[in-house]
């Protein structure tokens, strides 16, 4: 078993190199802006006439952008109230019973530059939550409602668990 | 002694408790799971102060096998009903479309609360049934040796 | 100093999560006995969950529990996905231990030992004693 240690302590000290390598990407804990809460940044634009965001019309260069890059298109502007110079961008989706459009995009002005966002996918889920299901508890909902397929796979694997423990623990006669 | 009394006396709280986690999912912290294994723990403590046979007859193995395919019904059964309400316009498992009440949102908060009765079942009955076939002692030594030297 | 407390200091889950791994996963392959491989492995798990969690976490941020009156001072909310992923991975360990450890009870009854060495020295020895073993062997 001597062999055995040394190759595995070896092993492990490469390992721990490569965690020290890779530490520099790693994000910081309790992050309040990380990506996967508010916003991953997409790309940047410099054109001149997104200036018609204002009027609240869709300008040709914005579409013709997103098209080229091949994310969805889309659908209508909104001012989000009490700030300066940020949009939403919506999104057609088709849905049962719900209207048909969702927020997708965010758009940013930064003195010449502007910014296009997409918003994390839990962003939908913390702020429609309650009115889409009547359930306070934001994990239960997610649980049963969003992701209930998952739910029903786990309930399978720990009934499949229960009956190959019977199968291999049993004596001729009790089974 | 100590034991026996105590346990006596605990048990049926710690049931009540684990029904109160799984019913209250939906308005703080719980849910199915967490309540279907702090209800298998109270047959533990039986086991632990009653010994093996006297929890075997107490929860035998017929009642077993129900209660633990009674969950996987429950949740296959919600969510057949959603295809067989709606005319086949929804998917399976959309809560929405079963009429318990006359909105969209509540329905999908009653059939929740079904889904999680159903898994809290599953997983009290499948964590008892692991314990008490973990926990059996060997019939005897002469088996053991037969085993070994034959052949 | 800086490059120490921007690095380091603000990463520290990140430290304890490879701490705990590499523990666990020197328990899986170094050691003999069966038991202490199957408790490596839980070792390894609750690393991976702990990690995990910990990435959704955000400075401030109250429990996941939609509340009007919280919406309105301003407070922020945790990630409520990784719970969710997380739940059912833990149920997954459970499984698996359970289903490792009925394997050991089976072993012992064989063999009648639960070190990994005497069992490869037993089994080489004789061949395992069941329906599809050679006859006259």
């Amino acid at each position: 078993m001597r062999g055995i240690r040394a190759l595995t302590l070896i092993l492990i000290a490469f390992l721990c190199a490569l965690f020290i390598y890779v530490a520099e990407d790693i994000p910081i804990f309790g992050d309040p802006e990380a990506a996967t809460i508010k916003y991953v940044e997409l790309f940047q634009i410099h054109a001149k006439d997104l200036e018609s965001l204002e009027g609240g019309t869709l300008p040709h260069s914005l579409v013709r952008n997103l098209k080229d890059r091949g994310f969805p298109p889309i659908i209508r502007i909104e001012k989000i109230p009490h700030t300066e110079g940020q949009w939403n961008g919506y999104v057609e989706k088709e849905e049962p019973h719900y209207p048909k459009e969702e927020k997708y995009y965010f758009i940013k002005k930064e003195g010449t530059l502007w910014k296009v966002y997409r918003y994390a996918f839990v962003v939908r889920w913390i702020e429609k939550g309650l009115k889409e299901t009547a359930v306070p508890n934001m994990v239960t909902y997610g649980l049963a409602d969003y992701r209930g397929y998952d739910t029903l796979g786990e309930t399978t694997v720990i009934f499949t668990a229960g009956v190959s423990v019977i199968l291999l623990l049993r004596r001729k006669g009790r089974l | 002694m100590i034991v026996e009394t105590v346990s006596r006396v605990m048990i049926p709280f710690i049931q009540l408790f684990a029904l109160y986690v799984i019913v209250h999912g939906a308005g703080g912290p719980g849910g199915g799971f967490q309540g279907g294994v702090v209800f298998a723990s109270s047959f533990i403590l039986y086991v632990i102060a009653f010994g093996l046979a006297g929890g075997r007859k107490r929860f035998p193995e017929s009642v077993n096998t129900l209660f633990s395919s009674l969950g996987l019904y429950i949740y296959g059964g919600i969510g057949l009903l959603a295809i067989l309400f709606s005319k086949g316009m929804a998917q399976y498992l959309n809560y929405g479309f079963i009429p318990f009440t006359s909105h969209f949102e509540e329905n999908r908060a009653l059939g929740m609360d079904f889904v999680e009765m159903g898994i809290g079942i599953t997983v009290m009955a499948i964590i008892a049934s692991i314990f008490f076939d973990l926990a059996e002692k060997e019939e005897g030594k002469g088996e053991k040796e037969n085993s070994w030297n034959g052949s | 100093m800086e490059w120490f407390l921007a690095k380091i200091f603000a990463k520290y889950n990140y430290w304890v999560f490879i701490l705990l791994m590499l523990i666990g996963f020197y328990g899986i392959v170094a050691k003999e006995n069966l038991i202490k491989k199957i408790l490596g492995l839980n070792i390894f798990q609750t690393a991976i969950f702990l990690y995990f969690i910990s990435l959704g976490a955000v400075k401030g941020g109250t429990a996941p529990i939609v509340d009007e009156t919280i919406i309105q001072k301003g407070y922020i909310y945790t990630n409520p996905l990784p719970h969710v992923l997380i739940l059912t991975a833990i149920v997954v360990s459970v499984a698996t231990t359970a289903v490792a450890l009925s394997l050991v009870i089976r072993m012992h009854r064989e063999y009648g030992t639960i070190e990994e060495s005497e069992i490869i020295e037993k089994s080489l020895r004789e061949p395992p004693h069941g329906e599809n073993s050679k006859p006259g062997t």
